[in-house]
């Protein structure tokens, strides 16, 4: 595992219609680290993780993934390396069934047969999602909690050293919300988790990034930032239920 | 289509298991299943107007399949009925041709013997072909067609179009009757959208038609979504797929026998 996979410097990205969504962003994340990035909506944190996985190249500034600037040359390691789940499941579940969409990533990395069956299983296993069970599931059919589980087993299923979640608990229950905490806690990856779920934040994350408009304005401890009304407040968004 | 989808998604909570080896159709290997329809829907289609044997014989040869394929008959029959109220308007087109005896006339339209032996010929070749068609599909779950095609080499990005469409069909319906229900929850009633009394028949109309433009932007946006969600899994423009294994000597007896049908049916007349 790469000691140092995400390193950005000075990242600025305007929209085609003259938005400024990212503005001075400077950031490094260590490995195994599971690092919160909040900010309230139009803030800019999908558009900085489309960046992680190379989905959007940057304008002007420099991101490092391992030891890879985020290059066209570099897009197919980079994707390998960095795992991005989707906000919305069905986005990104574009295959007919469970196993043909979590083995789409797996084959385009050029694995077939036995190797593509065991590295399908693992991803499954590890998500907590049985084999013979889901295997044959078609996924317009799954719950909202099922569909997010085979989304991140589709991304796993690549192993990469970096994942990174776009509103990972949205439109779950309590019971998918709370399984899903529990399998993020149990995901050895360096995490990237953008998100609106202090609580969850609070939870999992012991490093916290608040973005406001496009510009990183805390990068520190989760419970410091969390515990801050006055700051929160400032930057539109509000303490977590559990510290009230 | 938007009335059909429902019948697709009732085929769809069948597992892709539902293909066992309980019958003698689906025992065979779906691109054998999808080979024999797909040639027998070409012999109906191309056999010229007139040949009224050569289409009886193929009528004969789909009873053993519906026998077979042991499907729902009442699914059949609904998804028949929508499926001919939509063709219904191009066969009636085909009725009023010149040529031949004059059989009725009113001003311009007239309906002679050449246009009605037409719309037979074709009426025909749409009921035989959409009866072999939905027997495949009720048969046979979608994603098991799609693995059949490319194993009969079908180009993999054609596919996996398909396969995109099969799966976002139903999120569409979801959306399309997300937005009805949010409309209908404000007392918007397309019920009433030809009642001549109603003042605002007009807005109603352009309601629904703002309705259908947002449910075409939101089909734009998710696919540019999904398209970000495929490269970021390392997509590079090429579909991978993975072949399914050939049929065994009974898939071959099968396909020789619909070979010799077809024959049988061009050669008689």
């Amino acid at each position: 595992m790469h000691h140092n996979p995400i390193s950005i410097k000075n990242l600025r990205y305007v929209y085609p219609e003259g938005i400024q969504a990212l503005n001075e962003v400077y950031l490094e994340i260590a490995a195994t680290e599971r690092v919160a990035i909040v900010g309230a909506n139009g803030s800019g944190k999908s558009t900085l993780l489309l960046h992680l996985n190379g989905i959007l190249m940057p304008q002007q500034g420099e991101i490092f993934v391992g030891e890879m600037p985020i290059l066209p040359r570099n897009l197919i390691a980079i994707r390998n390396f960095v795992g991005l789940v989707f906000q919305n499941p069905d986005d990104q579940l574009f295959m007919p069934t469970v196993w043909e969409d979590i083995a789409f990533g797996p084959m385009n990395q050029g694995l077939r047969e036995k190797d593509l069956d065991i590295r399908i299983a693992e991803a499954m296993v590890a998500v907590g999602l049985d084999l013979e069970k889901y295997r044959h599931r078609q996924s317009q059919n799954l719950s909202g909690g099922e569909k997010k589980r085979v989304a991140i087993a589709g991304v796993l299923a690549m192993q990469p050293q970096v994942l990174v979640f776009d509103e990972p608990s949205a439109q779950l229950d309590p019971r998918s919300r709370r399984q899903l905490i529990q399998l993020l806690r149990t995901l050895p990856e360096t995490q990237l988790i953008a998100t609106h779920d202090l609580d969850l934040v609070l939870e999992l994350c012991d490093r916290t990034i608040v973005l406001s408009q496009g510009t990183i304005v805390y990068d520190g401890k989760t419970d410091q930032v969390l515990s801050d009304r006055q700051f929160l407040l400032a930057h539109s968004l509000e303490m977590p239920l559990s510290l009230n | 289509m938007l009335l059909h989808i429902h019948l697709v998604e009732y085929r769809d909570r069948l597992s892709p298991h539902h293909s066992d080896r309980s019958n003698f159709w689906t025992s065979l290997a779906v691109h054998t299943r999808l080979l024999c329809i797909f040639l027998l829907v070409f012999a109906i289609a191309l056999t010229p107007i007139g040949r009224w044997w050569t289409w009886a014989i193929y009528a004969i040869a789909t009873l053993p399949i519906i026998y077979g394929s042991k499907v729902d008959f009442r699914i059949l029959l609904k998804r028949m009925v929508i499926e001919f109220a939509f063709i219904s308007v191009i066969l009636l087109g085909t009725l009023f041709r010149n040529g031949g005896q004059l059989l009725w006339q009113w001003g311009w339209l007239q309906i002679t013997t050449n246009g009605l032996t037409t719309l037979a010929s074709v009426s025909i070749k749409a009921f035989l072909s959409l009866l072999l068609l939905n027997i495949l599909t009720l048969s046979t779950s979608i994603p098991l067609l799609l693995q059949a095609m490319v194993t009969l080499k079908t180009p993999p990005l054609l596919v996996s179009i398909l396969a995109s469409m099969y799966r976002y069909i139903n999120v569409l319906s979801h959306e399309f009757n997300a937005m009805r229900c949010a409309a209908k929850s404000r007392n918007f009633a397309p019920k009433n959208l030809y009642a001549r009394q109603r003042q605002d028949h007009v807005w109603q109309r352009q309601v629904l038609g703002n309705m259908l433009g947002v449910l075409f932007i939101r089909t734009y946006d998710r696919g540019d979504r999904i398209y970000q969600a495929m490269l970021a899994r390392g997509y590079q423009g090429v579909p991978t797929v993975i072949e399914s294994k050939s049929g065994g000597w009974r898939d071959r007896i099968v396909l020789g026998c619909v070979m010799l049908i077809i024959l049988l049916g061009q050669i008689t007349n």
